[in-house]
This record gives structure tokens, sequence and C-alpha cells, in this order.
């Protein structure tokens, strides 16, 4: 009896949730033009993607997203946290889309709703320049090696490891930042990130840091992240042909070269990722 | 380390100390009223108080942070960085305070409190000009502590959002590659602020000494 009562108000506290929740429902694309704002979240320790640069927010996406800005005649309103609390804070409503970016996984895309990719994210090694011990990527096997905590790239490493004779021995990072600074300390011998980031670095550090090549791992691309909730959707649409957009006339290509030295050919939609 | 760097910090410091203080004095008036619930002797107040004292105290700040911010949208309360940061400090300091009132309470000697009630003064009259004035200056080193405390606790709320001292000099010593003068500078930044409260802090705790000798 008394669990048919709870069963019960368990039932009406749904449905009164549900309705809350869709009375909310709501085109996010109409929204950011009617406030002439699009609020976007992201992380600003993860260069030359979005970094502070003597207290200056910049990098591929500040760029990416002033364009698409003067294109859909909005502000940008960047929200600033850190990696582990950008995907909650988005699926909270704090702001409209991130701009991360973020590997695209087979998790991700069940989750998420990932945009067409921007750049490549293949993993690849930076070691401290001068260190013989490591030529190849299997040369870390048995070795300390840092990466970011909660990232794709984690997975990647975790995935590597486990194929080589010895495991690696993985240091996990709230921020790469704080891997990268290890890495010049001389706690681990070398930091896993996507090649755009680490070939940045080693650019940026001039001398200090290696990049290892060939990358290692599945071939992945980096999307931007919106949710897959049906207020969204429009929004999500207009970033993705906003990057085949800008992949056509070539500012994309553009900005690629302009902050990783390279372009990168990247497919026109979400390919499926192998992991 | 150039002038422009170490002016960010300091723009970055005013931001820490802003939100502080404005968290010190909200959670001051929220512990006046949790410790006036608790000494009320009525249950549907001082369980209420028990309740939010133990939560505030036992949760730790960074959590509280993340479930203001993250949480609260989900019953459709949806409050920016800045709001989440200064309820995040406010909430937990109160807590605290709440506590140091107590003790300051329980401090106030019992004959003041009878010799006030034979002179024929009400309770309320007793509580506005003996037992609050006592057990305010018996609690004030421990505000100033609290005070310290709340402001070295505020570098947490960058998980909201919130560009603070601590962000500031993570985000500089990373794109600068210069750790070591910017953390010092930082360092030092924290130590001069809470130098100063603590100096007012004093001066404050004489006058008031002064006041109801």
């Amino acid at each position: 009896m008394l669990k048919r009562q709870f069963m019960k108000a368990a039932a009406v506290g749904a449905m009164l949730l549900a309705t809350s929740l869709s009375a909310h429902a709501d085109d996010i694309l109409a929204k950011v033009k009617a406030a002439g704002v699009l609020k976007v979240g992201t992380e600003t320790a993860f260069a030359p993607f979005d970094f502070i640069d003597a207290g200056e927010h910049k990098g591929l996406n500040v760029d990416f997203f002033a364009e698409l800005g003067k294109d859909l005649g909005v502000k940008i309103e960047w929200v600033e946290l850190p990696w582990d609390s950008v995907l909650p804070s988005l699926e909270a409503g704090k702001f409209d889309i991130v701009a991360g970016p973020a590997t695209i996984t087979k998790a991700r895309i069940a989750r998420y709703r990932m945009t067409a990719p921007i750049a490549e994210a293949s993993v690849a090694i930076l070691k401290k320049a001068g260190d013989s011990s490591i030529t190849k990527p299997a040369d870390i096997a048995g070795k300390a090696v840092g990466v970011g905590k909660a990232t794709a790239q984690l997975e990647q490493l975790k995935e590597y490891s486990a194929k080589l004779p010895e495991k690696v021995n993985i240091k996990e990072y709230v921020s790469f930042n704080d891997a990268y600074a290890d890495l010049a300390a001389g706690r681990i011998v070398a930091v896993a990130n996507s090649l755009p980031n680490i070939a940045f670095v080693a650019k940026q550090r001039n001398g200090a840091f290696e990049v290892v090549t060939p990358s290692f791992g599945a071939k992945t691309y980096f999307g931007f992240i919106g949710t897959k909730d049906d207020d969204h959707k429009t929004l999500v649409d207009y970033v993705d042909n906003e990057i085949i957009a800008m992949k056509k006339d070539g500012r994309l290509a553009k900005l690629q070269e302009k902050w990783f030295g390279t372009s990168f050919d990247t497919p026109d939609s979400v390919p499926n990722p192998e992991f | 380390m150039t002038l422009k760097l170490f002016t960010l910090l300091l723009e970055a410091a005013l931001s820490t100390l802003g939100i502080s203080l404005v968290s010190i004095a909200i959670g001051f008036v929220i512990a006046m009223l949790l410790s006036a619930g608790m000494q009320s002797g009525k249950s549907i107040y001082i369980l209420p108080a028990r309740l939010f004292i133990s939560f505030f105290r036992g949760v730790p700040l960074l959590v509280q942070l993340l479930l203001i911010y993250t949480l609260l949208p989900v019953i459709g309360i949806n409050v920016p960085g800045i709001v989440a940061a200064i309820v995040g400090l406010s909430l937990c300091t109160a807590a605290y305070q709440a506590e140091n009132l107590r003790g300051g309470f329980e401090g106030v000697p019992r004959g003041l409190i009878e010799a006030a009630d034979v002179a024929g003064f009400s309770a309320t009259q007793t509580f506005l000009r003996i037992r609050a004035p006592i057990a305010l200056r018996l609690t004030f080193p421990a505000l100033v502590n609290e005070a310290i405390m709340i402001l070295k606790s505020s570098s947490l709320v960058s998980v909201v959002g919130i560009i603070e001292l601590t962000k500031m000099a993570q985000d500089l010593a990373s794109s600068t590659y210069l750790p070591l003068p910017i953390f010092a500078s930082a360092a030092l930044i924290y130590f001069v602020i809470n130098s100063v409260i603590a100096l007012l802090g004093r001066y404050a705790e004489k006058s008031l000494k002064g006041a109801t000798a």
C-alpha cells in the first residue's frame, strides 16, 4: 500500500519535472539572436585552442567564434572553467555551446552532439629536448607519462599502454599545463596530448621540448560540443555549417596555419570514431 | 616579470578581496540568525540551524560551489558564476561563524545575565545590551581568523568561472613560463591583504574592548 503511494508520488513528481522542463523548451539559436549574445564555455588551459596570453584570452577557438559571431551578428561571451566542470555546466545550461574542443569519441557522441571536425586530434608524445631514451612512441613503456584527467587522450594512452610490453606509469593532471610543468621539472618523462597541442607547446618553449612522431592510436578529430536536446539543434547545426563554410572559403585552413603552423585535412561531417 | 603581469595579478586580487568581504558580511548576518535560532530553545529553529551548520561545515567548499553552480539549474535556478561563488562562500562561512558565535555566547558569564534579570531587563534588552556585545567581543579574534580563511578559500571559486588571484596566477604562469616570480608575487599579495585584515582586526578588537570595558 505504502509502496503504491510512493510510486504514485514519484510518478507525479516525474510528470511535474517533465512539464516544467518542457515549459522551458525554446529554440536556443532564436534566443541567442534575440539577446545578441552567444555564450561559449571553455577551459583556458588548452593552447593553442584556448589559453591566456599575458592576461588575454587567445587561441583558435577565440578567432573561430569571433568569425562566427560576425556572421551571425551576435557578440561572443566566454565562460572560462576548469575542464572538469565544463561539460556538467553545459548540461546545466550555463552556456550555449562548448568551444572545448574535444576529441570526437564514441562515448561523447553517445551523450553529446559534436560538430564537424575543426582539426586532427591524434595523440603524440612530447618529451624533454635531448632525451635520447625516447625516440619512438613505444619507448614510453614503463615510464611516467602525464596526461589530462577525463580526456580522450587518457583513453588512447591507456589503450596504447596495454599493448606495450611494460605498462606506462600514467599520471593524470587536471590541466595539461600542470603536466608540461612537471615535464619541465623532470617529474615525468613525457606528456601524451593531441598533435596540434604539443606542436604548439614545443614551438612556444623553443628548445625545451620536442615532439616524438609519429602519433599513435586511432586517427581522431577535434570538434566543438553541444547538447543533444531539441532546443540546441538549430544552434549546433549553425556551427556545423559555419565550420564547413569556413573550410570551403579557406578561413579555417588559415586559422590552423596560424595556430598549429600547419593545416589539416578534416572530414565534412562527424566521422565514426574507432573508440 | 613585467609590471603588466603584476597589474593583472593586482586586478585579480581585487576580485578575490571583493568576493571574500561580501561573503564574510553576508555570512555574518546568516550566522547571527543561526545563532539566535540555536539559542531560541525551540526545536523548530534549533533543528534546521543544526542541519545547516552540519551540512555547510561538513561538505567541502569545492563540492558546495559545484552543487550551487551545476545542480541548482536542474530545479530551474540558473545562477551566474559570481552569484554561485558568493552564495557558496557565504553559506560556508556562516556555518563556521555560527559555531564561533555559539562559543562566544556560551562564554558570557551567567552572573551578568542574572544581574540583568534582577535589574528588570527584558530578554531582548539583555540580548542587545549585554549578551550580544560580550559574545561579539569574545568571538572577534575567531571572526578575523575566519575572514582570513575565507580569503584563502576564495581561490576555489575559479571552478565556477571566476578569475581570482590564484587562477590568474596559474594562467599567467602557464603562458609566460615564469611560475616562480608569478606565484611568489601572488603569495606576497595574499600575505599583504591578510596582514592588513589581521592588523585592522587587532585595532578593532582594542576599541571593542575599550567600549565594553
